[in-house]
């Protein structure tokens, strides 16, 4: 067998450090992936307080609008977006188990509809477009649905969409 | 990480909004109904009041329909149910006087026509229920059951009777939920402890139910269910959580859900 030269050895060594300067975000990534029970773990405490704050912010909100006061119904859903809002913005900032990608960015882009849904909500109670706020609530029950089912596997209790949080 | 850019559905294509809203009219999307999973158990819950056009002011007759149940997400045997809760809609109201009542004692190890023949005057409302049958050193199957819900009354206070029959193998059940009232956010809900004498072999998996049942008391039509929707002139829709369905498991760990639903005003 013929051994190889000095020039292909330092070759060969050469390209081991280029594809192990390729890898290494990868490895690193990899190794800072956290596995579907620490991500849901940590989702759950992000979301618990702000799942708490979100109930306080809209009670008596549908009692507000059955006795059509939309704009004191209007302040309690313009809090309650923002919260949703803030909590969305947090729960992003989580590194994301790597087999589950693909699944948490469909989720997210749910939420960021549910953000946009109670942002228009807020805008129509305050504009007394009472029909149109109507329409988008049942697009936020629609859409909360759709994210919950996205998600199912990673059993969130209040990360999840519920219905009774809200008023 | 992940870049969270601000809302993206400010400017989503008015296609999508129409499809979404497509979808909502037709109700694609809730055919499973809303799930919810602990571990690998999923439960889920359907269901609806029919007609959904009620009056704003006063109750008018209506039928709850309602359908769920639990399933394994790894196809695994489904652990056993020892309880079982369904919270109803907190604006229906359930009116039993003037209707007859069943017994336990009259519905057990009775055939369909035989519970009908006994208690027709008491039946409140029919569905299916299945159950998978775990039986030591066989693989578990599963029976299918028809369901006939009869009013009762039991230890004094009002209840509801299931009786479940099944022809292969031939099998006959019947299960006692009494009324909880207070139930949270829903008005009323029944509530089965299921009995020591199903045996250790059945494990519940799905069940259909619709409720609903129409008879005359002191010469006024009376409806055994009624709703209204109380939403403001201004509105035409209101929504509100529907119903809710808890399992009580045999190991004590619980799992539910619940579903959120609109009504029209007319």
């Amino acid at each position: 067998m013929r051994r190889a030269s000095g020039a292909s050895r330092r070759r060969g060594w050469a390209a081991l450090a280029a594809l192990a300067a390729l890898l290494a975000p990868a490895m690193a990534a990899a190794a800072e992936a956290p596995t579907r029970a620490e991500y849901v773990s940590q989702l759950e405490g992000i979301c618990k307080p702000d799942a708490e704050a979100t109930q306080r912010a809209m009670k008596g909100a549908r009692s507000d609008i059955s006795a059509e006061r939309l704009s004191l119904a209007a302040g309690k859903f313009s809090k309650a977006a923002s919260i949703f809002g803030s909590t969305v913005r947090a729960m992003g900032a989580v590194s994301e188990p790597s087999a589950d990608t693909a699944k948490l960015s469909k989720w997210f882009s749910y939420l960021d509809m549910q953000e946009s849904y109670l942002v228009q909500t807020t805008a129509q109670l305050r504009a007394g477009h009472a029909i149109r706020a109507q329409r988008l609530t049942a697009r936020f029950i629609h859409n909360g649905n759709l994210a919950n089912n996205v998600v199912l596997a990673f059993g969130f209790n209040y990360c999840s969409f519920k219905f009774s949080r809200y008023g | 990480m992940r870049e969270r850019p601000g809302s993206r559905v400010g400017t989503a294509p008015r296609a999508l909004l129409a499809v979404l809203l497509l979808a909502l009219v037709g109700g694609v999307g809730l055919a499973r109904g809303e799930q919810a999973q602990r571990g690998d158990l999923i439960v889920s819950l359907d269901g609806h009041l029919s007609p959904l056009k009620l009056p704003r002011e006063h109750a008018a007759p209506v039928a709850v329909e309602l359908e769920g149940g639990l399933r394994t997400s790894d196809g695994a045997v489904l652990p056993r149910v020892s309880r079982v809760e369904l919270g109803l809609p907190a604006q229906a109201t359930i009116f039993t006087r003037g209707l007859p009542v069943c017994s336990l004692r009259r519905l057990d190890n009775t055939t369909t026509a035989k519970a009908l023949d006994a208690c027709r005057e008491a039946l409140v409302g029919r569905g299916r229920l299945q159950a998978d049958v775990v039986l030591p050193n066989q693989q578990p199957f599963r029976i299918s059951t028809r369901l006939l819900a009869f009013n009762a009354r039991i230890d004094g206070h009002r209840a509801l009777i299931l009786h479940a029959i099944a022809n292969h193998p031939p099998t006959a059940v019947v299960v006692p939920f009494r009324f909880r009232h207070g139930a949270g956010r829903f008005g009323v809900a029944l509530v089965a402890n299921l009995p020591r004498a199903l045996g250790p072999y059945p494990h519940f998996s799905h069940f259909e139910l619709t409720l609903s049942r129409h008879f005359s008391y002191r010469g006024r039509p009376r409806s055994y269910v009624s709703a209204s929707c109380p939403i403001p002139k201004r509105f035409t829709a209101g929504f509100f959580s529907f119903a809710r369905a808890g399992f009580t498991l045999a190991d004590g760990g619980q799992i539910g859900t619940a579903i959120a639903r609109g009504c029209r005003a007319r």
